[in-house]
């Protein structure tokens, strides 16, 4: 939250004073026609602050924002997984002014297995950003280093337990167990600051991990690649898009409402484009987050979607 | 360890790391002054602007925020007794007694004395045992957890509100309240009749403010205007210069609530997720048992203050340890930490200490040093709150209403957030008036959510095998505890 949202916040909670009671109220801004961008663009980020999508979108507005020859006002509007931002983003003004910036996971889970005010067709996908580096991960010193060498471990009888931080992370893995005929049982945890201490203390067999595991060389071991490449920090362990033809959704997005005007996006993703390339976002990115920076652009990356959609579906019929 | 110590110091003693620490905690204080803005919106707000400072400058900064904004709460909870969080609703238990007394200006100088030495009791905590306690701490599982939960349960329900079974009930309650939501292990809708807003539950911040802070308010303006302005009021405004005065031998007297208060804020604060609130409420509940007069807390005993203060700001310093020791934060504040230090360069996790050993050691010895930059500017704020003691109530309640409403929107800038807080500003008033304590409500609500995931992934772990418990300890002595509290309760009761 820059100075000036914190002014204008308060400002406007001042305002807002006597209709407090009315809940429910969103101003709409009006319409405009000229040049995008007219006014400082909002970046919401449906995650909590302080976590690693929301330090990414930080940066990430800085450079955005001189591209674009406008503040990026980055906006936190955690809740539900995600949902809450990208159902407010879905029902912003179409007029690129305000943009989402968040993992495809949000934008299309919920829509396939809850009732929320979106679906997979309120957004246009701007550009790719990143990706998550999701894996299955084991305590360095588990008897077992591959996904196949836990599967045959678990035959040996005895149910195993796992961390999951979602519905969607513990409905691949059931995937998984329900192809190999194992048996494991989902303790969900919140994210990975909870999923660390559950596998370093022993309280799990292996975890989901969303690449918190980066963090911890030495400590925990890549069994499996949830993505459907392999990824950057363990090239030599497959992935499960590899072994089952399933991938979880990966990919870090910036997506507009539909509607959008065909100029505004190609506006806008050029000035993506170019701001990937920035030093400090890369660095942050590659160096500390240990992720790639993956541009894709607006075609290409609907093509990917549409083939995680396809994945998603299958997953989501054998589990839900 | 020391010769590190020493040159963090070095890299830490500058003029401009200093002029950040004082900005960073003055900023702290005037942001957790506001009810319902503590030191997790005032992180929120400044991580932006570090994005422009050194690194050590810029950590420097956000621990003087985090420092400033857990202290600055005490002041309207003991002026006004506007509480925006549980645990400064601790320190209005005898804050604002004192303050109605005259004594104002003496309950903020216990609050920052005891607030400054807990940071500092803690600060050294953190230094010497991160690594071993750390160890502790991946120790305790959900069951563990559970157990530790159900023993805090108990022992609130006995602190506040006229009976055990009185404060039990709202407990739940506020238990029940969190179970809005999406359901932590099905991710299916509990009682949110298709509300997007409801899925991450009902928020707390609007919750807090609305039944403590908001609830004392509106009776305070209720009993204002049936009464005017009472002899009470005006020796309050007036004060007592004579008896405002806290001389140090006084403030050490009171030596081992503070030694207890710090020990039990530290031991919380090293278990993740635990937090302020229930560091404070052990805390005061602890004092009380040990006082030779336990009937004379809640009347304006400053040993509540200190009990609570000393423990709340303990928290802040053995937060950091399970961050600097395992890169797992704490609480929210010390997340929003983690993202500062990632910005700055520095990868949070277990290889911290031995990467980045330079910068850690500085700021150790900047939170060290902010906790008497703490001191000295906090002194200077009494001063100036003190001012605000002599306002009558008739003019600075209303503002008071409308800084609430702000503290709700501001970081989350929803209108649904500010119906919660008037609706709950309602529930909080009912409750007062039929002696069900509204702080057990909230800290039910708060440690809810934790309370049924731990549950929950324990029934799961377990295969919901109830000998389970038997083979932890911790969980044992921890339900033992329990057990012990609620039978001797409701003998008594």
């Amino acid at each position: 939250m820059s100075h000036s949202t914190t002014r204008r916040g308060l400002l406007a909670g001042l305002a807002l004073t006597v209709a407090a009671a009315t809940a429910g109220l969103t101003a709409s801004e009006p319409a405009f026609a000229g040049a995008y961008p007219a006014k400082p663009v909002t970046l919401v980020v449906p995650y909590r602050a302080g976590g690693s999508t929301e330090t990414m979108a930080r940066v990430f507005a800085k450079a955005l924002g001189a591209e674009l020859g406008q503040p990026i006002v980055v906006r936190t509007r955690p809740g539900a997984g995600g949902a809450v931002g990208a159902t407010e983003v879905a029902a912003a003004a179409p007029d690129g002014h305000t943009i989402l910036f968040a993992a495809t996971a949000s934008l299309l889970w919920p829509p396939l297995t809850q009732k929320v005010e979106y679906d997979l067709n309120s957004f246009i996908y701007v550009a790719q950003i990143t990706e998550y580096q999701q894996a299955i991960v084991a305590k360095a010193d588990a008897p077992y280093d591959t996904l196949a060498g836990l599967i045959a471990h678990s035959k040996q009888g005895g149910g195993l337990n796992y961390a999951d931080q979602s519905a969607m992370s513990r409905a691949y893995i059931d995937f998984i167990a329900a192809k190999e005929g194992v048996e494991w049982t989902g303790i969900p945890t919140k994210g990975g600051g909870e999923m660390v201490p559950f596998l370093l203390g022993g309280k799990v067999d292996f975890a989901w991990s969303g690449g918190i595991h980066n963090r911890y060389a030495g400590k925990m071991k890549v069994l499996a690649s949830m993505n459907s490449g392999r990824l950057i920090a363990s090239p030599d362990t497959p992935s499960i898009g590899e072994t089952y033809g399933i991938a979880m959704p990966s990919q870090a997005v910036i997506v507009a409402p539909a509607g959008t005007p065909r100029d505004v996006v190609d506006t806008l993703q050029a000035a993506i484009e170019t701001a990937t390339r920035d030093a400090d976002f890369a660095d942050l990115v590659e160096n500390k987050l240990k992720f790639p920076v993956k541009f894709v652009g607006a075609t290409a990356l609907q093509a990917d979607i549409d083939q995680t959609v396809t994945g998603l579906r299958k997953v989501v019929e054998q589990t839900q | 360890m020391l010769e590190q110590l020493l040159t963090g110091f070095d890299a830490a003693l500058t003029f401009g790391n200093l002029a950040f620490i004082a900005a960073g905690v003055a900023l702290g204080i005037v942001i957790g002054v506001i009810p319902g803005l503590g030191s997790v919106t005032a992180l929120a707000v400044l991580v932006p602007v570090t994005f422009y400072m050194q690194p050590l400058a810029a950590i420097a900064f956000l621990v003087g925020v985090n420092k400033g904004g857990t202290s600055g709460g005490a002041v309207p909870a003991i002026l006004l007794n506007a509480p925006g969080t549980p645990e400064a609703a601790a320190t209005a238990l005898d804050g604002h007694p004192l303050a109605r007394k005259g004594q104002a200006e003496k309950a903020m100088k216990f609050a920052l004395f005891s607030s400054v030495t807990g940071d500092t009791f803690s600060d050294i905590v953190l230094i010497l045992v991160a690594a071993p306690f750390a160890v502790v701490a991946l120790q305790f599982g959900p069951l563990e957890f559970t157990a530790v939960l159900l023993f805090a349960f108990a022992l609130l329900s006995g602190l506040a509100g006229s009976s055990p079974l009185k404060g039990l009930t709202a407990i739940f309650l506020g238990v029940f309240l969190s179970t809005i939501g999406l359901d932590p292990i099905d991710s299916t809708t509990r009682m949110t009749f298709g509300q997007v807003q409801l899925f991450d539950g009902l928020p707390l911040a609007a919750i807090a403010i609305g039944a403590l802070a908001l609830a004392s308010v509106t009776e305070q303006l209720f009993g204002l205007w049936r009464e005017g302005e009472t002899a009470t009021d005006r020796a309050a405004a007036r004060g007592d210069r004579a008896a405002n005065r806290l001389p140090f031998r006084t403030f050490f007297g009171y030596r081992k609530t503070l030694l207890r208060s710090a020990f039990l804020g530290s031991v919380v604060g090293m278990l993740p997720g635990l937090g302020v609130s229930l560091a404070a409420f052990l805390s005061y509940g602890a004092a009380r048992r040990a006082s030779s007069d336990p009937d004379s807390f809640g009347r304006g005993n400053p040993e509540g203050i200190v009990a609570t203060e000393a423990a709340n700001s303990a928290v802040v310093g053995a937060n950091l340890v399970p961050t600097i020791a395992l890169g797992i934060p704490g609480n929210i504040a010390a997340a929003l930490l983690i993202g500062a230090f990632m910005i700055h360069g520095v990868v949070p996790g277990p290889f911290m200490m031995t990467m980045h050993g330079e910068l850690i050691y500085a700021l150790f010895a900047s939170m060290l040093i902010a906790n008497v930059v703490h001191l000295a500017i906090g002194t200077v704020g009494i001063r100036l709150w003190a001012h605000v003691a002599r306002v009558p109530r008739g003019v600075i309640l209303p503002l008071v209403i409308v800084l609430c409403i702000a503290g709700v929107y501001l970081p989350t800038q929803s209108m649904f957030d500010i119906g919660v807080m008037l609706a709950f500003a309602g529930v909080g008033l009912v409750m007062r008036r039929t002696g069900f304590s509204v702080v057990c409500l909230v800290i039910g609500f708060l440690l809810g959510g934790m309370f049924e995931t731990s549950l929950r992934q324990a029934l799961l772990l377990y295969k919901s095998n109830m000998t389970a418990v038997l083979q932890s300890p911790i969980a044992l002595i921890f339900l033992a505890l329990t057990l012990f509290i609620l039978v001797r309760a409701f003998r008594r009761g």
